[in-house]
């Protein structure tokens, strides 16, 4: 099956290339929600590409990636999931022109984070102006 | 699989890439960021979306037509033209917005690039049009959905353990955290997890035979380095208290809880595995190529092909027995019918030879 082809290939393909195929992610996006391929994901380290691939110029995949990361939050992986920079990150996308990355945004921000998370990073992106670049238009 | 719910790959990605191709002005970037000249092969629950755009209805007046053609595949909740949208000449462009997301994907499947009126049309989703709630909705749909379709895997586990459970729950004040391991495969794993694992945190030096609770997961070794985390983590268990008889059972309870959803959805589900089966069947026996895998597909809806049918197999030894059963009973009746006429016909042949023929 595709899968079990992709998904031992995933831990060595993400470190490869920081610019993810807009495939790639999307593929991601597609199949971590099984519970297997959620598990192996995690097991692996596969949360950190994913929160990489929010950095991505390519607006595509740094969508798939908020989506990703959505369906990989685990009460495990929260902490990473969750973590300052990528509540910070989704709190600018949050405030972004493009609709479906600002709703996607928006829903991370209310269903996975914790209101003390979100005010953390709100008053951090007040004094820090360097952070995850929005993708380009 | 999740993935073959990719509904398309090259084939939607060309056609979003003609959209494109059809001088896209500046303007067009606030409306659709999807429409990029990069071409979108793998469609994510974040492409897919109720709404569809629909460009290339010709301007004569025909939105009744077309959104009664587009309403053959499913309840329309909203529709209206997009005049400010940049269109060719003499066509328009319209929204419609489907009460699910499933008729909205049949839809475009289906009208995408086909005549109306004598011009083309082609359809695409329209996800920038969703608010916010309805982006939550369609991503939990999704994960429902996967849940759902994964359950049915792990019911055939859970089964298994549910009698296990009550067993253990008198058995013993341990045995609860050995079928707790095995629920690492269902989706109750973090409850699970983070239940057991913090009970046995906080529970210090309980009996020796807790300290096994750390072998029986299958990744226990893995998780080691996140147990970590379960100290910090919120844990469900705070109120634990050791050396209580008490703490286990309301744990086990919630955990058999699910399991008994677990089951009860697992009985109607068989019925459903069976008609599937026997539809497929059906398919195979009439058509050489598979296209009754298509309408499963469009039945089901995001494909998840392989994993449902493994557990048909395992599952359904009972159904394939009746179904063998039934089989043999309407073989034997007509054996017998046939075997009945041929002493009353056997001088008569003509009529033996027309009963052939049928």
């Amino acid at each position: 099956m595709f899968l079990a082809h992709l998904v031992p290939s995933y831990p060595f393909l993400l470190p490869l290339s920081f610019k993810v195929s807009l495939t790639l992610q999307g593929g991601l996006c597609n199949l971590c929600l099984d519970k297997t391929n959620k598990d192996y994901i995690l097991e692996a380290n596969g949360v950190e590409p994913v929160i990489n691939c929010l950095s991505s110029s390519n607006e595509e995949t740094v969508m798939s990636a908020v989506t990703t990361l959505m369906y990989l939050t685990t009460p495990q992986s929260r902490q990473q999931t969750t973590a300052l920079p990528v509540v910070e990150c989704m709190l600018r996308f949050s405030l972004s022109a493009n609709r479906r990355l600002s709703n996607l945004a928006t829903v991370f921000l209310e269903d996975y984070c914790t209101p003390p998370q979100v005010e953390e990073a709100r008053n951090l992106s007040k004094h820090t102006a360097v952070g995850i670049p929005l993708p380009k238009d | 699989m999740a993935a073959g719910s990719s509904s398309g790959t090259g084939g939607p990605g060309d056609a979003c890439r003609h959209h494109a191709q059809l001088g896209v002005c500046e303007s067009r970037a606030k409306y659709r960021e999807g429409r990029r000249p990069r071409a979108v092969k793998v469609y994510t629950v974040n492409l897919e979306s109720r709404y569809l755009l629909i460009q290339g209805v010709p301007a004569l007046g025909v939105m009744k037509e077309l959104v009664e053609q587009f309403a053959l595949y499913g309840a329309i909740e909203e529709y209206h033209a997009l005049d400010e949208y940049p269109a060719e000449q003499f066509t328009e462009v319209y929204l419609i917005k489907f009460q699910k997301l499933q008729c909205a994907r049949v839809a475009k499947k289906k009208m995408d690039e086909r005549s109306f009126f004598g011009s083309l049309l082609h359809v695409c989703y329209a996800p920038e049009f969703e608010t916010v709630q309805e982006t939550r909705e369609k991503l939990q749909d999704r994960r429902k959905y996967i849940a759902k379709a994964t359950n049915q895997r792990d019911c055939f586990v859970s089964k298994k353990e549910g009698p296990k459970k009550t067993v253990s729950k008198i058995s013993g004040r341990d045995c609860p955290w050995n079928t707790s391991g095995q629920c690492a495969a269902s989706n109750w794993d973090p409850s699970c997890f983070t239940g057991s694992q913090g009970v046995s945190h906080n529970v210090g030096h309980p009996s020796g035979n807790r300290h096994q609770s750390p072998l029986i997961y299958p990744h226990g070794n893995n998780y080691s380095e996140t147990s970590g985390y379960f100290g910090q983590s919120t844990s469900p268990t705070p109120s634990v208290q050791p050396g209580g008889g008490t703490p286990p059972t309301p744990l086990a309870q919630q955990r058999t809880a699910p399991i008994d959803n677990g089951l009860e959805r697992f009985m109607p589900r068989t019925t459903h595995l069976q008609e599937r089966k026997r539809k497929r069947e059906e398919g195979n026996k009439f058509s050489l190529i598979g296209t009754s895998g298509d309408k499963t597909e469009v039945v089901i809806g995001p494909q998840l092909p392989e994993i449902p049918k493994v557990d048909m197999d395992d599952d359904s030894l009972n159904t394939s027995a009746t179904l063998i059963r039934n089989k043999l009973k309407e073989v034997a009746d007509s054996v017998s019918r046939t075997s009945v006429e041929k002493p009353e016909s056997s001088a008569a042949k003509p009529l033996v030879k027309q009963r052939r023929r049928i």
